[in-house]
């Protein structure tokens, strides 16, 4: 290990939402309710803003899994919040 | 199919300490007899005076088995060689060597040596073995049957309400019929009523130390801690420790309103550091159920010889830091230099998760 690293850094996931911008599924497994959703912005006074908009998910399956997409790029990613 | 050795076992019983058991009572004296003055009746008292009593015994050379106050067995078998090479030579001896009123029977099982140390000095032989047990009554089981006791004297009742009230009734009873209605308890009695018990499990003889210290009147609080320190010293400094470790100490009290108290404390290592054991026994002080005219500290094992004496708890914290640093070293050295990190938190309230722990490498001690 060459120096310290981040814990929890966020994962690429596939995400299909609908056009309210809602999850609905979570690679090929259904979202079956939105727990909470929330939005973070941080860093607006640097040249690299941080914009996300999180979700909590319950999915198909039984798992509870937080994912966020980000604004800038619209990639989605899976993070234990 | 268990294989019982037939041996010649000596049941010696200290009068001052078990009475007779009547028929359908455990334990208390036979109608007629009254408490002798001298009888011992605080358990911890009973069982000091067994201990000394076994530990005469031990000093004679039998091998002991001691598991009731007031009753020890031991075999015949290799001391005859010593003592004139006849049973009544042993018992002789053991008499003697007993320094108290004992009552002493020889016959091949315990439930028959006791009872023939009851009628007085009687030896069993094996051909004489069943009809000696058979007009003995059952209610001799409880006693040989174990723990619990409770379960014992049931079974005991249950026997008498079918009619079955010796232990010649009861040896007539079908193996299976017994397993059937009254279980693995059922089974042991039915051996025991065949002179079927397991061989004698003598104990391993171990030195006596032990300390008391009489104290003060109205001695309580920490001065009551201050005199337990004090045993604590004087058993660590007896001759006969002869530098070893304690594996177990039995404190103990003699209460100013008579009978007595004792708890027994394992040390969860060998130890003979002073502070181990008054760290340890100074909170057994609170079960205390008055106050004490004497304490009394007594070794309960030993273990090897520590020069370099292990403590339970690190004082300090560079003993410990200096510990965690060799432990640190022995890990990477075993599993390479990544195997050991710690989480650094370094924002923990961020709302964004990412920035809140860090992953360092274990920094070196």
């Amino acid at each position: 290990m060459a120096g310290p690293r981040r814990l929890n850094e966020p994962r690429p996931v596939a995400v299909r939402a609908a056009g309210d911008g809602t999850p609905r599924t979570v690679g090929p497994v259904a979202v079956e309710a939105v727990r909470e959703e929330w939005l973070v912005e941080d860093r607006w006074w640097t040249p690299r803003p941080l914009r996300r908009h999180y979700f909590e998910l319950a999915l198909a399956d039984g798992r509870a899994l937080t994912v966020f997409r980000d604004a800038d790029d619209g990639r989605w990613f899976r993070q234990r919040a | 199919m268990r294989t019982y050795v037939r041996m010649e076992i000596a049941c010696v019983i200290d009068c001052r300490l078990t009475a007779p058991e009547r028929p359908g009572h455990s334990g208390g004296l036979r109608p007629g007899r009254e408490s002798s003055p001298d009888r011992v009746a605080d358990p911890v008292a009973a069982a000091e005076a067994t201990e000394a009593m076994a530990r005469r015994l031990e000093g004679i050379g039998a091998a002991v088995e001691a598991e009731r106050a007031g009753e020890i067995f031991f075999a015949v078998g290799g001391l005859r060689g010593l003592y004139g090479g006849d049973v009544a030579g042993v018992t002789r001896e053991a008499r003697r060597s007993a320094g108290v009123p004992v009552l002493i029977g020889v016959a091949p099982t315990r439930t028959a040596a006791r009872a023939a140390a009851e009628r007085g000095e009687v030896v069993v032989t094996p051909e004489r073995l069943a009809n000696f047990l058979a007009p003995l009554p059952t209610t001799v089981l409880p006693g040989r049957l174990g723990e619990p006791r409770r379960a014992a004297e049931a079974l005991v009742v249950s026997l008498e309400r079918l009619g079955i009230g010796t232990l010649g009734a009861l040896r007539r009873l079908h193996h299976d019929q017994m397993a059937d209605r009254f279980g693995p308890l059922g089974l042991r009695a039915l051996r025991i009523a065949r002179g079927e018990e397991e061989p004698l499990r003598p104990r391993v003889p171990h030195e006596d130390l032990v300390e008391e210290i009489e104290l003060p009147e109205g001695v309580a609080g920490s001065q009551l801690d201050r005199a337990l320190g004090l045993l604590v010293d004087r058993l660590l400094a007896a001759p006969a420790r002869k530098g070893r470790t304690l594996l177990g100490v039995r404190l103990g009290a003699r209460l100013c309103g008579g009978g007595s108290w004792s708890v027994d404390q394992g040390l969860g290592r060998p130890s003979a550091a002073a502070g181990v054991l008054r760290r340890l026994l100074v909170p057994r002080l609170e079960g205390l159920p008055g106050p004490a005219e004497a304490l009394r500290l007594r070794a309960l094992g030993f273990g090897p010889p520590a020069a370099d004496q292990l403590v339970m708890e690190v004082g300090g914290s560079e003993p410990r830091r200096r510990r965690l640093g060799a432990a640190v070293r022995e890990v990477r050295a075993a599993q390479g230099a990544d195997a050991l990190l710690r989480v650094l938190p370094v924002d923990t309230g961020s709302r964004v998760p990412e920035r809140r722990d860090l992953l360092t490498p274990f920094p070196e001690l």
